[in-house]
């Protein structure tokens, strides 16, 4: 199984005078990994192989409960971290990052851009996204 | 025995509850419990915790702390060997900080720290059999939060009083926080630092944190009151 996977030399490079170390030493890898399947073969069922756990253990209190970040700065002790905080809570809040432009502004300006487009002389970019399509 | 989710649980006992939902879908299992082939069975003194939809825990008291990987943890630097700081976590032996996982360090341009520095630092490795490792960088290279405390003060806790107080419903450093002007940095094993203005304003965080441990939400709110209206009054 595994030799078929791996790109290997061919045969008749292998039958050289040079590569006769190499050859001996494939030989020798080949007869190994035939060894580990037939190893343990009787003991390791199929179902050992494909088994999965619906049980995953975790040592750590931190991933049970939702604690809070362990450095905090509060009413400009150390500006460098409540900026940390601030962000960290905005991520938490909306789920979403904050927006500079609302949708609304970006829909108009993008249909600005669009109605430029077309009147423009053709870019190298135009040309490029005509070629992918 | 068998136990129910709320229920003070010892070594041994066993909670069909987390075999059943095992059986349709994923399950967390935190500290203080543990699976065996044909029940999740109880390994730490505690009370049995769930969280919504499908995590379960032991909440244990415990003050020994037991690295675990992930956690922010509060050390002091011991030993400089060679290209490691040894640092004490409080675990069972001394956790090592290369000093190339600083931000902006090269081999070149060692980070400053000393013998008897307070660092806050993210535990990267935690095995039984091995020294845990730290780090004082996120995996976008940043120091975020992490890295020497300078100045402030450190005292130890248990590692309940510490999940208290980092927990999102525990009013203590919400009733604090428009106070007076400090900073906290909370290690996982069980250690506090704090940092205010004045030493007065120290001792004051670090007596309502410990006071908070055996105390009610309410208890807490009236507690933090008490010690801001007594800090005003000295100091006016």
């Amino acid at each position: 199984m595994a030799s078929t996977k791996k790109p290997s030399l061919p045969k008749a490079v292998l039958d050289m005078k040079f590569m006769k170390k190499t050859k001996e030493r494939l030989e020798r890898e080949f007869e190994n990994s035939k060894g580990h399947d037939t190893l343990y073969a009787d003991v390791i069922t199929n179902e050992m192989k494909h088994a999965s756990s619906n049980y995953i253990s975790e040592a750590s209190f931190i991933f049970c409960t939702n604690l809070l970040e362990g450095r905090l700065s509060f009413k400009g002790m150390n500006p460098e971290i409540e900026r940390l905080m601030e962000r960290e809570s905005s991520h938490t809040n909306n789920g979403e990052m904050t927006k500079d432009v609302s949708d609304e502004v970006l829909a108009k300006t993008m249909v600005k851009f669009d109605k430029r487009k077309r009147h423009s002389s053709p870019s190298k970019y135009n040309i490029i996204k005509k070629k992918k399509q | 025995m068998k136990v129910k989710v709320g229920d003070v649980v010892l070594p041994g006992d066993y909670c069909d509850e987390i075999a059943s939902v095992g059986a349709k879908s994923k399950v967390l299992i935190g500290p203080g419990l543990k699976k065996e082939i044909d029940h999740v069975f109880v390994t730490k003194a505690g009370v049995l915790k769930k969280r919504n939809p499908s995590t379960f825990w032991v909440d244990s008291y415990q003050k020994r702390y037991i690295p675990c990987r992930g956690e922010n943890a509060i050390g002091i630097v011991h030993q400089k060997a060679g290209d490691i700081y040894r640092v004490d976590i409080g675990g069972s032996c001394t956790a090592s900080l290369s000093y190339l996982s600083f931000e902006g360090a090269t081999k070149k341009n060692r980070p400053e720290v000393q013998i008897g520095d307070v660092i806050y630092a993210k535990i990267l490795v935690a095995s039984k059999d091995m020294e845990p490792e730290l780090v004082c960088v996120d995996s976008h290279g940043k120091k975020g939060c992490l890295g020497v405390l300078s100045d402030g003060f450190v005292f130890k806790c248990s590692l309940n009083l510490i999940r208290k107080i980092l927990s999102p419903s525990c009013p203590l450093l919400d009733s604090l926080k428009n106070e007076w002007p400090f900073e906290l940095a909370a290690g996982m094993n069980g250690r506090i630092w704090i940092k205010a203005n004045t030493l007065r304003e120290t001792i004051a965080v670090g007596n309502a944190i410990l006071g908070a441990e055996y105390l009610s939400d309410d208890e807490i709110k009236t507690m933090c009151n008490n010690i801001a209206s007594i800090l005003t009054g000295h100091i006016s």
